[in-house]
């Protein structure tokens, strides 16, 4: 009898964990991808968030004037067909929309309207975190049904930087007749290709494919779900398990698991994440230029990412990379800062600074084997004959510190730069922002200048003038940009973006 | 006992403010300043100044607080900073999920804590004894995290048998009725998604429970073991019971006391080790919210939170001095 219980038990036991495997794998439905990301959105407000993630949700879901191309290396427009300055004034822009382009559910068409109230809401809701992507916008107007006119503060020549894949086009009719909050979560319809089905917030975000959309492709899976999975190891486990299809950012250390398994390739990508070295000469020693050059020679980059990074980042000799908006590799190798342990050693000893104490401060977790690259840093620091020490304070309590440029020496991350132009305003343009304390009136006017410079090439040329002038004063050693490591199922043909959107529209299933 | 309930709910209310208070001045005073997490890394001074204005921040401390208790008294915990929507709706939508996970754990400590315990008391130092103490020290010296990480490596990763995280796979569910998953799949007489939920709380439920089922496996051995001694199995003995029933009737019930004040204790524990295993397994809970509200320097979410783990506590150790009159009638309030 006691026997008979067992195998009982065991076979219910049995039969509930085969049910319970039978039941787990739903991303088995031919189109149905799941995606398993680091980060959530943490509303229904198209404007309720600033990450990177988000920025590509919602425009696939609402659409946006256009996105940038990292095949062609150039801005493309979406529910904006073209646009084009003015030859006679730098501070008008003119968007011509597509015309006829219907939204999801009830049809009706995208208008100038439409845009307007977007750019209005994004800078008056109370809930929006998007207002820094409006700022050099002073007027939007309605020229026609079709065209809508933006004019800036000043002339802006990286404004589609600020306002493509950023500015999300909502409905105005909805809006005014519903209120944001019902219009945001009963009636989120849109011009995009993806229709949003559900968000379970801190759980998953489901789109679904909107077959009448102008650019839902056959191939595009039919859903794509976004499930936060913020631990590395159970993103790697799900996509091997075949839970999720695509798994973002693989840490190096679990890059051999994803490899080596049956189901699934490594996808390597480069991103457009400047690590960085950040030294600010508000403080003392950090004042001494000196002292910034001989850290930046001390620094052996390509041994940590050799040893640290597993060949997982790109060196940058310049402030940027290859793909971003102005590099030149001719500009980039004239700027390159040599691993020169006796040169650093010699500078330190000429200028007094032997002993110096210095302490670098680390984010943990936030970045790629951060704590172990900085630990690296300390004795290449020592070698030179610094003092130097590790920081490791929690997240909010650095990031908060360096917003308000109360941290001298930090390693640290700036994302999402394909045009440098925000990005380096924010960091070296005198009242950009506190956080590095730097202050040049020659950087300041090179980098006005090129936000002024419409054409290409010349602003290209500007703005490598700029990036010398910075790494001659070397506020900031360049380090490297990290390879986003993905994880995507031998069932799915998916090519990464360096932004780390993920586009339903890039994604095939096999 | 109802003038002794009413004395034990007001004696709660002093402490569930002076918990606000210094829940509240804490995060106040901790490093990091919302504005500056929550906004973007290209957000301006002024686009900081204007978030720091509208979530009232410019204001000195003790009038937050005072407008923060006066909301609360209210029944208004604040608008999340972060998710823009009311703390007491988000903690509502997020609890169901914790007190689920925390009922699964409790039942898998129970089942298997108890006899373990039971059969390990009634035959000291055999190998039932041997195997139940293993399994005792087992999970009492097992941190959560890591083993809930082993689970998922081995479980999900190496055997492939159960998910690795998440609560449940979209589109099988019907519509909540509870917001507690499985009960509302049972109501709705939805087998599929009866074992969907259960395939995806096993995993998390194990890892969160099995501190608890050590303990309850020690302190039900010992308890067993003390009264296997006393008269009243001598005389069941004496009276020519069967030894299983003098074990299960007489022993067991008079051993539960203090397995139930260690069930009533772990629950608090239960609670904060949620936290922990929530994060681990992505598990939607309110565990999970509040882990990601003190990234973000959500002040009203970790307040709130923190005030509605207060709460349970205080409820669930209301509930384990009830129960003791309940099991004991030589038990009385108020004498």
């Amino acid at each position: 009898m006691r026997r008979l219980r067992l195998k009982t038990g065991a076979v219910i036991g049995a039969a509930a964990l085969t049910m319970g495997a039978a039941i787990i794998n739903p991303a088995t439905a031919q189109t149905r991808v799941t995606v398993g990301a680091t980060e959530t959105i943490s509303s229904h407000n198209p404007h309720g968030d600033s990450i990177s993630m988000g920025y590509g949700i919602w425009c696939q879901v609402y659409g946006c004037l256009g996105y940038f191309d990292f095949a062609s290396g150039a801005y493309k427009g979406m529910l904006a067909e073209r646009w084009e300055t003015d030859s006679k004034d730098p501070n008008v822009w003119t968007f011509y929309l597509r015309k006829g382009l219907k939204r999801q559910v009830d049809g009706k068409e995208l208008t100038s309207a439409d845009v307007i109230h977007s750019f209005w809401r994004m800078k008056n809701d109370k809930q929006s975190r998007q207002t820094q992507n409006v700022k050099h916008v002073a007027k939007t107007e309605a020229i026609d049904k079709y065209t809508v006119r933006v004019t800036t503060k000043k002339p802006t020549a990286p404004l589609l930087e600020f306002l493509f894949d950023r500015v999300m086009i909502t409905g105005k009719d909805l809006y005014d007749k519903h209120g944001a909050r019902t219009a945001d979560r009963k009636y989120p319809y849109g011009w995009g290709p993806y229709k949003l089905k559900k968000i379970d917030i801190g759980q998953r975000i489901v789109l679904e494919k909107d077959p009448s959309n102008p650019w839902a492709k056959a191939s595009m899976p039919d859903e794509l779900i976004f499930r936060v999975m913020r631990e590395s190891e159970q993103r790697v486990t799900a996509l091997l398990n075949n839970e999720v299809q695509i798994a973002q950012f693989i840490p190096p250390h679990l890059a051999n698991r994803v490899s080596k398994a049956k189901n699934a390739n490594l996808v390597p990508t480069s991103s457009v994440e400047l690590m960085f070295l950040a030294m600010s000469p508000k403080f003392k020693p950090w004042d001494n230029p000196v002292l910034r050059k001989a850290v930046c020679h001390a620094i052996n980059r390509d041994g940590i990412i050799k040893a640290i990074l597993k060949d997982q980042a790109q060196r940058l000799d310049a402030p940027i990379g290859p793909g971003q908006y102005g590099y030149d590799p001719k500009a980039a190798a004239a700027m390159k800062v040599d691993y020169n342990v006796a040169k650093a050693k010699a500078m330190i000893e000429k200028a007094g600074l032997k002993g110096t104490k210095v302490a670098l401060s680390t984010p943990v977790g936030r970045y790629v084997n951060d704590k172990q690259v900085t630990e690296s840093m300390i004795p290449m620091l020592k070698a030179i004959g610094l003092d130097a020490s590790l920081k490791t304070p929690e997240w909010p309590t650095l990031w908060a510190n360096v917003q308000k440029g109360k941290v001298p020496f930090y390693y640290m991350g700036r994302g999402g730069v394909v045009d440098p132009s925000p990005a380096f305003a924010q960091y070296f343009e005198t009242g950009g922002s506190p956080r590095i304390g730097f202050s040049s009136k020659k950087v300041d006017a090179l980098l006005q200048q090129e936000r002024a410079t419409f054409d290409p090439e010349k602003r290209k040329a500007v703005l490598n003038q700029a990036f010398a002038e910075i790494v001659k004063a070397q506020p900031a050693c360049f380090m490297w940009r990290h390879k986003l490591l993905y994880g995507i199922s031998k069932k799915v043909a998916y090519k990464p973006t360096p932004t780390g959107r993920i586009w339903g529209s890039d994604i095939v299933v096999k | 006992m109802l003038h002794y309930i009413t004395r034990r709910i007001l004696g709660t209310i002093p402490v569930i403010i002076l918990i606000s208070l210094l829940v509240f001045m804490l995060v106040q005073f901790a490093p990091g300043d919302p504005a500056d997490l929550l906004l973007s890394d290209e957000a301006t001074p002024e686009d900081i100044a204007a978030a720091r204005e509208r979530w009232g921040l410019n204001q000195p401390v003790y009038v937050q607080y005072w407008k923060f208790l006066v909301a609360a008294l209210q029944g208004d915990l604040g608008t999340s900073f972060r998710y823009a929507d009311p703390v007491l709706h988000m903690i509502g939508d997020r609890l169901p999920a914790t007190i689920e996970l925390a009922a699964v754990a409790i039942f898998i400590a129970v089942i298997i804590g108890v006899p373990l315990g039971v059969w390990a008391g009634a035959r000291p130092n055999s190998w039932v004894d041997n195997v139940g103490s293993f399994f005792g020290f087992f999970g009492i010296s097992m941190p959560s995290f890591w083993f809930g990480i082993m689970m998922i490596l081995i479980v999900s990763g190496f055997l492939n048998l159960l998910p690795s995280a998440g609560r449940n796979t979209y589109g099988i569910a019907d519509d909540p009725i509870t917001g507690f998953y499985i009960l509302d799949s049972l109501l709705h007489w939805n087998w599929k998604a009866v074992w969907d939920g259960l395939s995806y709380i096993i995993l998390p439920a194990i890892a969160l429970g099995t501190n608890m089922l050590g303990i309850l496996m020690r302190v039900t051995r010992s308890s067993v073991l003390e009264v296997m001694h006393e008269d009243l199995v001598r005389t069941a003995r004496a009276k020519g019971l069967s030894e299983r029933r003098v074990l299960w009737r007489h022993a067991v019930r008079n051993a539960l006391i203090p397995i139930i004040t260690v069930v009533g204790l772990e629950l608090g524990t239960l609670l904060s080790g949620s936290i922990i295993v929530e994060t681990v397994f992505s598990w939607p809970g309110s565990g999970f919210l509040l882990i990601e509200a003190i990234n973000s320097r959500d002040y009203p979410l970790i307040t709130g939170t923190v005030l509605a783990y207060t709460l349970m506590f205080v409820v669930i150790n209301l509930t384990i001095d009830i129960l003791y009159a309940a099991i004991d009638p030589r038990i009385r309030f108020g004498k």
